[in-house]
């Protein structure tokens, strides 16, 4: 199997997902509890706004022409109104994707640098400190709810000693200039992302730990040595190197987890994000703003799943360049 | 003098139930151009006692004592450093067992020679990756793999891969740790015939691990045969082959009638191998063996030498057994 | 030698090497030597103890138990440790029964108790009044004879000066000359402590008296120094059965009632003194064609505690002690199920597309793919809103979101099993596949399965407390999370409840880490991979 054909299978495969996911959104919105009419038509509606709906919806039409229109709807992004705001819902989220993207990127990066580069240090000194660190923190990632955290962080760098901002993005009024904003900015990214990293690093380094360890035991690790080669040589070209596959692996397995952390980190903190978006219009009971969440924050996970899969694809030979005889 | 002298090296692991003693006071010689062969059943101490030598100890294990002279040089207490840069595999290099998994599977296969050799030697990358397409050629692989990646290679060429691999720096000595145990028998054949050939041709020593006797009898000088991390009996391989002092080494070569015969495994004795965290008292084969008395039980054996010509033999009864008559059959 | 002499032999040998080596420790033995998997195995047990004994742990019930005390009440022992919260009020709840009074009565009236349901009430005979005069003096404005209803409010304020904005005055207690009353019923008792922000009285009363009779009760909590505050007074004509009343120190009548301005609180002028306070009722009659009888049941008065139990009460006044020790029966019972489904499901569905493979193997395997990559709390958030928010739905839903991996392990188990030849020899011997899955392929799988489902449970434990701390918990139950919810939503972070917020974390944080030693632990002892590394 050569390179094309497995992105060309990956590709296949996230379509599949996308697809799937379309179809639970729209059976979990209209079809499953009760009457669909009464989920999407707010009673406070007033008559035009009930018609428009009906009108976006086709409720009127056969249930597969339904399903289509529902379908084009979703892909080209028109996602209906919101109920409580009354307004477009997809740019609501457009207004809130930014701000996600970042504290997700932020998050992620800094779990993964940190988790990482701490994994590959305790696996090369076992018995150290960092050792004991990593195994510590993994075990925390583990057991300690991440939201009970974000709480005492909240409680702790929000009222017992006020001095970071504890939510939203930016300060209210915005301060002038671009510069100063962008600081703004990050100086409320910090409790956020700095919660999320403490949380998550853990798990990234225990992982890492292990898989390096586990390299460090196979035998090309044994004849990198015999070969005579340094330490930092084994360590990193041979050893982290060949590591690289499973923990691009574990990118995208955390992927999903790491959206599900999102969501709760947003509401701690307030943040104006597609995460706490999608809470707060499911606790309304705004079905069209919690589908349209919903559905986006869905295919950020395809998306993100599919470069990870081009990224292991790169990292391993098997994939890259096929297998030429029988493993 | 010999290539390479081991005296009374102990190399023991440390485990949660105490030590397992894998290497316990063995001793031999290598001389230069010459093979010896090491035999004995799985789990004996055979590839510990490999790792020691090139000083590849696992996390848990350490040297307990003992000595190993390479030129007169003493490799144990040299620095790390040194023995990095000067001893692993440009004066000894090795063959795993299992060599399937020898190669890094993220990294070229001609690339993981180059890079051996550019560690040790002041060649340019030219010249580095010229020579790994030669030892390509000598190993009978087509140099225009240098770019392949390990998971294209076949098992057999893989190991052939790796013996390039061993012989890059012009190494004096090469250990090869049951090179073919992971092969179907054709390859296995073909793999040992191009050792044997290689060697005669760059003038090599040569410390070959197997179990597989009737290997060791057809490229091998000298034979050394380990029972539970000790040396039972030491000497050239006619010696042992046909008068054997040792009732274990009489086991073993008595299960083949002839050198030239059919291969046969080590494993054929009754009984177990010992536990090595709690290796028996007095000769560790006394459990097993026919001979074994109240002075087996209790005193160990010292490692003598008998009937001249360096054949030297781990136990208390050894004129009787190379008296004759099949002890094993009584 | 015979072949017969030297399989004996060879055996006898065999025999002798299993007795010389060290027995194969079972798994029990291997377990006990692991520090943490003891400890965890440990701290379950004592999770599974409160559980089991939370009505002996807990005084209270979490979700019948309100207004215990106040709103985000202090833990008691804080009070003693901690300045900032000294002297803070504990609730006080007086139930006062006939024998709880000091009576003072007129002569020719009657005080005796009656039945009153468990307790005793009091009951007062009045006699009848000589002649129908006007009721004169100092309390004559009280009771102008038209006054329809007793909770008139203007029926009382008269009399003293309502201030609203407590502009001239604030709180003036009103002393009343007591020589009309036919009968006084005093309780005493101390308090020592801060102002509390509440209390409240309720009382039920009944009167048999002639139709021209008017009878006149009061309730008055009197302070040490002797302030008199009338709570709530009534004006009768003729009979009453079960009248009632409750006075409340939030009520806007009774900040009216006592003439106090909108921002004050009655709770702080009444006990603004520290000593002996007494609660007084006191009755009487004008009745001429007859006699008067008024019962009246057991009165109850409270202060609501600022200070309550071991961890202070929610902003319902629901002990929190309570609330964490119930929780504790929640948390194992959603951990525990949730995580036997999931591996139900996981294992069924490994076992099939293992042994099955083909076809069946990949479309399962693509489910499972897809299911991964779908991330679970979004969907479980979408899902939870909409099938309604019970404990039932999150059980069901969090293992039909966490059952995926445990069906990859088993699978890949499967596929090895499979090989083997004693599943060979089963097929050999005519087996059905339903036989060799459940008999040959599940019982070699177990120990993963086991080890999976040990580290399961935190994790539906802790996904469970993320859905209730969002909001989407069962609101019938009381779960940590929901605690934490609470505690977020009602105020614990302006009032700094430390005390509120760390248990039910701490709690959630110590069941997991039991559960993932003892999984781990039983990983190292199974697993061989992990083994090695030891
Ligand atoms: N890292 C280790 N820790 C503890 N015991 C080990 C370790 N490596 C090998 N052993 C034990 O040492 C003994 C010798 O092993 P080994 O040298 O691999 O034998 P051989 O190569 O002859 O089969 C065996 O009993 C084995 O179980
Ligand atoms: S010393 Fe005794 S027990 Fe050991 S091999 Fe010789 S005869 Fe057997
Ligand atoms: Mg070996």
């Amino acid at each position: 199997m050569g390179f094309r054909s497995y992105l060309l299978k990956r590709l296949f495969y996230a379509v599949v997902v996308l697809f799937v996911i379309l179809t639970f959104n729209y059976v979990l919105f209209r079809i499953m509890p009760g009457d669909p009419e009464k989920m999407i038509l707010d009673p406070n509606f007033t008559p035009e706004a009930k018609m428009e709906l009906r009108r976006q919806y086709g409720l009127d039409d056969p249930p597969l022409t339904q399903y289509l229109n529902y379908m084009k709807s979703l892909l080209t992004f028109d996602l209906g109104m919101s109920f409580s705001t009354r307004r477009l819902v997809w740019s609501e989220l457009r207004e809130r994707l930014p701000n996600t993207i970042v504290l997700f990127m932020v998050t992620f990066v800094g779990t993964a640098a940190l988790g990482i580069s701490l994994g590959v240090s305790s696996a090369a000194n076992r018995g150290k400190f960092s050792e004991q660190l990593v195994m510590g923190a993994g075990l925390f990632a583990h057991a300690v709810p991440s939201f009970f955290i974000q709480l005492l962080l909240l409680l702790l760098f929000g009222y017992y000693w006020p001095i970071l901002p504890i939510h939203g993005t930016i300060s209210a009024p915005p301060p002038d200039g671009a510069w100063a904003q962008f600081l703004d900015r990050a100086w409320h990214l910090i409790l956020p992302a700095g919660s999320n990293i403490v949380i998550g690093f853990g798990s990234w380094a225990l992982y890492t730990r292990n898989t390096m360890l586990e390299a460090l035991g196979q035998d090309y690790i044994v004849t990198a040595r015999a070969k005579g080669l340094p330490r930092r040589e084994i360590l990193y070209h041979h050893s982290l190197r060949s590591v690289l596959p499973p923990i691009v692996t574990l990118i995208f397995m955390s992927l999903p987890g790491a959206v599900s952390g999102a969501v709760i980190t947003e509401s701690i903190f307030s943040w104006h994000g597609v995460g706490r978006y999608l809470l707060d219009a499911t606790l309304q009971m705004d079905y069209p703003a919690a589908q349209g969440a919903f559905y986006l924050i869905a295919l950020a996970v395809i998306i993100s799943n599919l470069l990870a899969d081009i990224a292991y694809g790169l990292v391993d030979p098997r994939i890259r360049v096929g297998a030429g005889a029988k493993r | 003098m010999a290539l390479l002298e081991v005296k009374d090296l102990k190399m023991y692991y440390r485990t949660a139930r105490g030590h397992v003693r894998a290497v316990d006071s063995v001793s031999f010689e290598i001389e230069q151009g010459k093979a010896l062969g090491i035999a004995g059943e799985s789990g004996c101490g055979k590839t510990s006692m490999a790792s020691a030598l090139l000083r590849l100890l696992p996390s848990n294990g350490s040297y307990h004592g003992g000595s190993v002279v390479m030129d007169g040089k003493e490799l144990l207490t040299m620095s790390e450093e040194q023995f990095r840069k000067d001893i692993r595999w440009k004066r000894i290099s090795m063959i795993f067992q299992g060599a399937m998994n020898a190669l890094n599977p993220v990294h070229k296969v001609g690339e993981q020679i180059v890079e051996a050799i550019l560690h040790h030697e002041d060649v340019s990358r030219e010249q580095a990756v010229k020579r790994t397409h030669d030892l390509f050629g000598l190993v009978g692989i087509n140099p225009k793999r240098f770019n392949e990646y390990p998971h294209e290679f076949s098992g057999g060429m893989k190991q052939r891969a790796v013996i390039a691999m061993a012989l890059a720096c012009h190494p004096d000595l090469i250990i090869a740790d049951e090179p073919t145990t992971a092969l179907d028998v054709m390859v296995q054949a073909q793999i040992l015939k191009s050792i044997a050939e290689l060697r005669q041709r760059l003038n090599l020593s040569m410390m070959l691990i197997t179990h597989d006797l009737s290997v060791i009898a057809q490229t091998c000088d000298s034979v050394v045969i380990m029972y539970a991390g000790k040396v039972a009996e030491y000497g050239d391989v006619v010696d042992v082959y046909t008068r054997p002092a040792h009732p274990y080494a009489m086991g073993l070569v008595n299960s083949f009638p002839n050198i030239q015969a059919a291969r046969t495994e080590v494993r054929s004795l009754p009984g177990f191998p010992p536990n090595l965290l709690a290796p028996p008292s007095g000769c560790r084969f006394h459990p097993r063996c026919p001979l074994a008395d109240e002075e087996c039980k209790q005193v160990e054996p010292a490692v003598r030498e008998v009937g001249g010509n360096k054949h030297m033999v781990a136990c208390h009864k050894a004129e009787i057994v190379q008296q004759g008559g099949d002890i094993w059959s009584r | 030698m015979t072949q017969n002499q030297r399989t004996a032999e060879k055996a006898q040998v065999a025999k002798a090497a299993a007795a010389a080596a060290p027995r194969r420790l079972t798994f029990w033995e291997q377990y006990r030597r692991k520090p943490q998997g003891v400890a965890g195995l440990l701290i379950v047990a004592l999770y599974i103890a409160v559980a089991v004994f939370a009505p002996v742990v807990s005084k209270y019930d979490p979700m019948e138990d309100m207004y215990l005390a106040d709103n985000i009440a202090v833990p008691i022992w804080l009070t003693k440790v901690n300045p900032r919260y000294r002297e803070l009020p504990p609730t006080m709840q007086f139930n006062l029964g006939f024998d709880s009074w000091e009576v003072t009565a007129a002569d020719g009236v009657e005080v005796t108790g009656w039945e009153f349901e468990d307790a005793e009430g009091i009951s007062i005979d009045l006699p009848a009044t000589e002649a129908p005069e006007p009721v004169e003096g100092e309390d004559g404005a009280d009771t102008p004879p038209d006054s329809e209803d007793s909770g008139e409010l203007f029926s009382i304020v008269s009399n003293v000066q309502w201030d609203p904005f407590g502009l001239v005055t604030s709180g003036q207690g009103t002393s009343r000359d007591e020589a009309d009353e036919a009968v006084s019923l005093d309780f005493s008792f101390d308090y020592d402590y801060k102002k509390p922000q509440t209390f409240s009285a309720s009382m039920g009363y009944h009167i048999d008296a002639p139709s021209d009779a008017s009878t006149f009760i009061e309730l008055d909590l009197v302070t040490p120094s002797g302030k008199a505050f009338d709570l709530w007074d009534t004006t009768a004509y003729g009979s009453v059965s079960n009248g009632s009343f409750i006075v409340d120190a939030r009520d806007f009548d009774l900040k009216m009632r006592l003439g106090i301005s909108f921002f004050d609180e009655p709770a702080d002028v009444v006990f603004s003194e520290r000593g002996t306070y007494t609660v007084r009722v006191k009755a009487r009659s004008d009745s001429v064609s007859g006699p008067v009888n008024v019962r009246i049941e057991p009165v109850s008065f409270g202060v609501l505690g600022l200070a309550h139990g071991l961890l202070g009460t929610d902003h319902m006044g629901s002990d929190l002690w309570a609330q964490l020790v119930y929780g504790t029966r929640i948390a194992l019972a959603i951990g525990l199920s949730a995580a036997f489904i999931a591996v139900f499901i996981g294992t069924s569905v490994g076992l099939i597309a293992g042994y099955l493979g083909g076809i069946v193997d990949e479309v399962l395997m693509g489910v499972v793919d897809v299911l991964l990559s779908i991330p679970t709390m979004p969907v479980l958030i979408v899902l939870g809103a909409l099938f309604g928010k019970s404990v039932m739905n999150v059980v069901i839903l969090l293992a039909l979101f966490s059952w995926m991996g445990i069906a990859r392990i088993v699978r890949s188990q499967t596929l090895s099993l499979k090989e083997r030849t004693f599943v060979e020899a089963a097929k050999a011997a005519g087996g059905s596949s339903n036989y060799i899955m459940v008999s040959h392929i599940l019982p070699n799988t177990m120990p993963l399965i086991f080890a999976n489902l040990v580290l399961r449970i935190p994790s539906a434990i802790l996904t469970e407390a993320s859905l209730s701390f969002l909001g989407l918990g069962d609101p019938r139950v009381p779960t940590w999370g929901r605690m934490l919810q609470n505690a977020r939503q009602f105020g614990a972070f302006t009032k700094m409840a430390w005390w509120w917020m760390l248990p039910p974390g701490i709690a959630l944080t110590g069941l997991a880490v039991a559960f993932v030693f003892i999984g781990n632990s039983v990983n190292e002892i199974l697993n061989p991979r992990y083994r090695e590394r030891s």
